[in-house]
């Protein structure tokens, strides 16, 4: 993915700022920065889920134009987890219709075309999350650790180039947290995928991520964790907030 | 009169070509409900879906004003209004509950001041408020049973992305569906179900058959694809059970199907507890 020159405004103000950067195959990146940095603002403008105001996006070597549209081979191999996944828990929907959701493609077809490849290929997405005990659950009766392993099966169930996750384990323990990492990351080595992710963890940061962009509105900061998330360039990003966002576990 | 009779009296009266059509027109109308009230429901366009409703007498209204069929005039300003209310309900920054009550009741004053400049409209309030479903007519049941036939096509052939916008609209934006297209159909046929149904149903009792089905179905069944076709039957079936319940007791038939879905509702709601008495 390649970025030059972003600039995403929400209502009357630009909320990310001539931001360029790029990122490699296999390689995990994260964005950090304070609240209302335009961290989430800069993953929707990525996608195509908020317009741009200038700038260019390249997506595995294709552009990104205007309309925030990508040819639908490109897309596939996109998954993204937006901010907590928050949806209502009373809609009824199966882990199995939920995973299958990853692997159909949009468009026009009838919904039993294609029925047992997808059967398949959502019952070995389930098995390698250690989830194929859930398959016939209803989303509602799942523990916060469950759906967050059954959202990576959804990210799991086609072949994906980047992931791109927007503080994906928000509201789970630190426990479930330390868990869902240590299986997003086996599920990384095998699949090779490369992630850009927004994250509050800067632990986890220095841990598991090979590039850093620092966002407060422009991009103040990129670089490896060390250097990026060195004392100054923290107080550069966060000013007086970086406290906070330092814990250990 | 014994029981026995009884049945054979509404035997008899369900021969009569107008029962015919009543039957099918329920039919056809709640199933339809049902189908796109599947959707509305978890899309919290319950509220929306009484507005229309409401917002159909205006329509009516219009139409008997200017002396054209206030049929022909509902479909088009059904949908241009759903439409219309729908970019308010994006643009602005007031609550969608609120909106909606000024928007319904808005156009309830608007209809009822117009048709005071009219004196007595001939199709009398009284069946717009409540509907008359044994007044169908064959016309009626040909644009019934196209709508429905349009509802399943699109439906079906566009489940999977539905589900997704139904699921989160963020999550189908970034598997590049434009949620907005989908949003705009979706509210052009539950504005056309609505304008279509009025005649039956009535202005009052039109979103119990887009509304009630859903709620039931979503109580027996934590499976998405067996919920839209559970609510899509309860809402036919409805039909078909308060349509008995009318002819046997001589009851309005648009309250007697509504009294028949909320009596499924409660029996899908006790099934729970029914069955930890059974064990």
């Amino acid at each position: 993915m390649t970025v030059e020159n972003l600039t995403v405004y929400r209502e009357s103000y630009a909320a990310v700022q001539n931001v360029s950067f790029s990122l490699d195959a296999g390689t995990d990146t994260a964005i950090v920065g304070p609240n209302g940095a335009g961290k989430s603002t800069l993953v929707q403008a990525l996608l195509g889920i908020l317009p741009r105001q200038s700038g260019d996006i390249f997506v595995l070597g294709q552009a990104l134009n205007r309309k925030g549209s990508l040819p639908s081979t490109v897309r596939e191999k996109l998954a993204y987890l937006p901010q907590q996944f928050l949806f209502d828990r009373r809609i009824p929907i199966t882990v199995e219709e939920l995973v299958g959701l990853g692997w159909d493609s949009p468009g026009l077809r009838l919904p039993w075309l294609g029925g047992r490849q997808r059967f398949h290929q959502v019952r070995q997405a389930l098995a390698r999350v250690d989830a194929a005990h859930l398959r016939s659950q209803p989303i509602s009766r799942l523990s916060g650790g469950e759906m967050k392993r059954v959202l990576l099966a959804y990210c799991l169930v086609r072949p994906r180039s980047l992931l791109i996750l927007d503080e994906a384990p928000a509201g789970l323990d630190i426990q479930s947290e330390s868990e869902f990492y240590q299986l997003l990351y086996q599920l990384k080595q095998e699949q090779g995928w490369a992630i850009l992710q927004v994250s509050h963890d800067l632990d986890m940061v220095r841990r598991h991520c090979d590039r850093v962009l620092c966002l407060n509105r422009t991009l103040r900061c990129q670089g490896v964790p060390d250097v990026a998330l060195s004392p100054e360039n923290l107080v550069a990003a966060y000013g007086n907030e970086r406290s906070p966002y330092h814990h250990s576990h | 009169m014994s029981f026995s009779a009884e049945i054979a009296r509404v035997i008899d009266l369900f021969q009569l070509p107008f029962m015919h059509r009543a039957l099918i027109g329920g039919v056809l109308t709640g199933a339809t409900g049902g189908l796109l009230g599947s959707f509305a429901v978890l899309r919290q366009l319950s509220f929306f879906s009484d507005t229309l409703g409401h917002s159909a007498l205006l329509g009516i209204s219009l139409g008997v004003v200017f002396g054209v069929n206030p049929t022909l005039v509902l479909l088009p300003f059904a949908v241009v209004f759903a439409l219309g209310v729908s970019y308010l309900l994006e643009k602005t920054r007031i609550w969608t509950d609120a909106l909606l009550n000024i928007v319904y009741s808005s156009s309830l004053a608007s209809a009822i001041i117009i048709l005071s400049f009219v004196g007595q409209y001939k199709g009398g309030l009284n069946n717009l408020l409540f509907g008359d479903i044994l007044a169908i007519r064959p016309g009626d049941l040909v644009f019934s049973s196209i709508l429905l036939g349009i509802c399943i096509v699109f439906i079906s052939l566009t489940l999977r992305t539905q589900m997704l916008v139904t699921l989160h609209e963020e999550l189908a934006m970034a598997r590049g569906i434009s949620v907005s297209t989908h949003r705009m159909i979706f509210t052009t046929l539950l504005a056309l179900v609505v304008a279509i149904s009025i005649k039956a149903i009535g202005v009052l009792l039109i979103s119990a058959f887009v509304v009630t089905p859903a709620c039931t179905a979503q109580l027996m069944t934590g499976k998405f694809s067996h919920y839209v076709l559970i609510s899509a039957m309860i809402g036919a079936v409805s039909a078909v059970g308060g349509m008995v319940l009318s002819a046997f007791f001589d009851l309005p038939s648009g309250p007697s199907i509504v009294m028949t879905q909320l009596s499924l509702f409660f029996l899908a709601a006790s099934f729970p507890y029914l069955r930890k008495l059974a064990v």
